[in-house]
């Protein structure tokens, strides 16, 4: 008993230390935003400021249209979400209910494409997207966006653990594909339905390649585009290092409470992703 | 049952349930990579329509180009570096976590926390963290005695800082699949070990690694695909410098393409970047047949 209460002790010890640890950029974010530029530029650094300048996250917020980017980052992330998972649970449906031809096919390709690197589409993608008259619109974004192979992956997984028999007991009584899909599949699988909305939001939001290859009007920018532009003018000789660290504090704070939220379901069912054989 | 009727109708409704996804993954993917194959075999420079068909060529000079070895380099130490200390980093965090205790979904979620972050958000916090002059890393060093580094600056450590970025990122992800992993494994196996009086780093080697070997193996995959298309934290950290010496084949595909506009040699790059990625994957799977166990 006693060897158990000290290694529970020191357990826990670990476990806080490297909390600490892994918080820690955040924490020293928070604190490099509320520094004067004099305190943020002496060595060795000091931890608390003498007097915490909150104003610099107003003075950051306002020197460019954060609320936009922010805006514009979180409206095309949750289109695609939303698009996301109505073609990956029609497409999941498909896979593990419907019988057709081609199926083993179609699924080699989707897995085929799960593992290949996206960025070797950015080139053909930009032209295709050129071709469409969609550089410089949201459309271009969300329609480039809409599918995600791994959201057709994860709903497939989770549909084949619903029991056969609820199917098809469901089509006895008469219900429709659509039905079934809806009022059986997806109430049964929720927990996945939520990672994966999670998951894809927090890709889309937090994307910045290929947005940036494609959106140039700045009213456009995506957050993570707008950041690194403020960053540029901001940051290369230390003129602005407390404002660009208050920009990245409200940048990176949304994502950090929605996750607090929505953890609960996001990590029971993130496990289960592909990892049986 | 009237199996002919059912399967009848069934093919015109997957029609249906298939095409919403099926679109925009032949726009968008399938596509993608045919046509990515065809430029690399012309000399179009995005601005002219005309191009000519030069063979091999952009595959030669690649080949050719001495700086192409070093962005290989650059590629595989970035994907050793990152991949090893993510995967067995959370492993060591998800065995620390894996017990009730009071609390303990605080210190996952904190512990998870990077990987819901913005890496462009984040590489700035370091950027700053590894500020040469007054940085907090030089700071930590000089307790130790240790006089101040370049950091980012340096084209010997400018790929470290980038790996210490992905690790810190990548860590609570590799964690949360270990800890799935591990809550999966029946009591009942450490049971039988402790009366045959296993000891705990047997029981660790003999029952603990093999049951979790399915994860190890998925992780390694995924890691290795996400490495070699990290992006965001050279982009703001380093820029592919300094000399070149973070630059890695995805940020050479960039530059290529989205710099220099040579869109032949960029797509190019990426076959050989497709090719990379499917012979780690294959070099992975045969591997795997020695050490994954599934049940």
């Amino acid at each position: 008993m006693k060897e158990n209460k000290f290694e529970n002790s020191m357990r826990y010890i670990s476990i806080i230390i490297l909390s600490l640890l892994m918080a820690f950029p955040f924490m020293w974010m928070l604190l490099s935003s509320i520094k004067t530029k004099e305190e943020l530029w002496q060595f060795p650094p000091g931890f608390w400021p003498a007097i915490p300048q909150y104003h610099t996250f107003l003075e950051a917020w306002q020197s460019a249209p954060f609320g936009l980017y922010m805006f514009n980052s979180t409206f095309t992330a949750l289109l695609i979400v939303l698009i996301q998972i109505i073609n990956s649970a029609l497409m999941a449906y498909a896979f593990t209910v419907l019988k057709f031809k081609g199926k083993k096919i179609l699924f080699a390709i989707i897995m085929g494409t799960y593992m290949l690197p996206a960025a070797v589409t950015y080139v053909p993608s930009y032209i295709t997207l050129s071709n469409m008259n969609m550089i410089d619109t949201y459309r271009g974004l969300i329609i480039s966006n809409m599918v995600s192979v791994f959201g057709i992956f994860l709903i497939r997984q989770s549909f084949m653990q619903v029991r056969n028999e609820m199917v098809e007991a469901a089509q006895i009584d008469g219900a429709g594909h659509f039905r079934i899909l809806v009022q059986i599949m997806m109430p049964i699988c929720k927990s996945s339905f939520i990672t994966l909305g999670l998951i894809s939001f927090v890709g889309n939001y937090n994307n910045y390649l290929w947005p940036s290859l494609i959106t140039k009007n700045p009213n456009l920018y995506m957050v993570t585009q707008g950041l690194r532009q403020f960053f540029i003018q901001g940051g290369a000789y230390g003129i602005k290092w407390p404002q660009v660290m208050a920009a990245s504090s409200f940048t990176v704070l949304p994502l950090i409470l929605i996750f607090f939220v929505c953890q609960k379901w996001f990590m029971k069912s993130i496990g289960d992703t592909g990892v049986k054989g | 049952m009237k199996p002919m009727l059912k399967k009848k109708n069934d093919s015109l409704v997957a029609l249906v349930f298939i095409l919403p996804a099926l679109i925009p993954l032949l726009v968008f993917w399938v596509w993608p990579m045919i046509y990515s194959l065809y430029i690399s075999f012309t000399d179009w420079d995005f601005m002219s329509p005309q191009f000519n068909y030069v063979g091999f060529r952009n595959y030669i000079n690649l080949f050719m180009d001495k700086s192409f070895y070093q962005v290989l380099f650059n590629t595989f130490y970035f994907c050793i570096g990152s991949v090893i200390p993510t995967v067995s980093g959370g492993l060591f965090l998800a065995l620390l976590l894996n017990k009730k205790m009071k609390g303990i979904g605080i210190f996952r979620t904190i512990l998870f926390s990077p990987w819901v972050t913005p890496t462009v958000a984040v590489s700035i916090v370091w950027s700053w963290i590894f500020e040469p002059r007054v940085g907090l890393a030089n700071y930590i060093l000089s307790l130790f005695g240790i006089t101040k580094l370049q950091w980012a600056q340096s084209s010997s450590l400018a790929m470290i800082v980038i790996l210490i970025v992905t690790v810190w990122k990548g860590l609570g992800w590799a964690m949360i699949f270990y800890l799935e992993a591990l809550q999966k494994t029946p009591v009942e196996l450490y049971d039988a070990c402790s009366i045959d009086g296993g000891s705990r780093w047997i029981k660790f080697k003999n029952i603990t690694l093999p049951m979790i070997s399915p994860t190890t193996f998925f992780l390694a995959i995924i890691s290795t695909v996400n490495a070699l298309q990290a992006y965001d934290q050279i982009q703001v950290i380093t820029q592919g410098g300094p000399a070149g010496s973070t630059r890695t084949i995805l940020y050479m595909y960039y530059q290529s393409a989205f710099e220099s506009y040579n869109m032949g040699q960029a797509t190019a790059v990426a076959t050989v970047l497709v090719i990379l990625t499917v012979i780690l994957s294959i070099v992975q799977f045969s591997m795997s047949k020695k050490w994954v166990h599934y049940q």
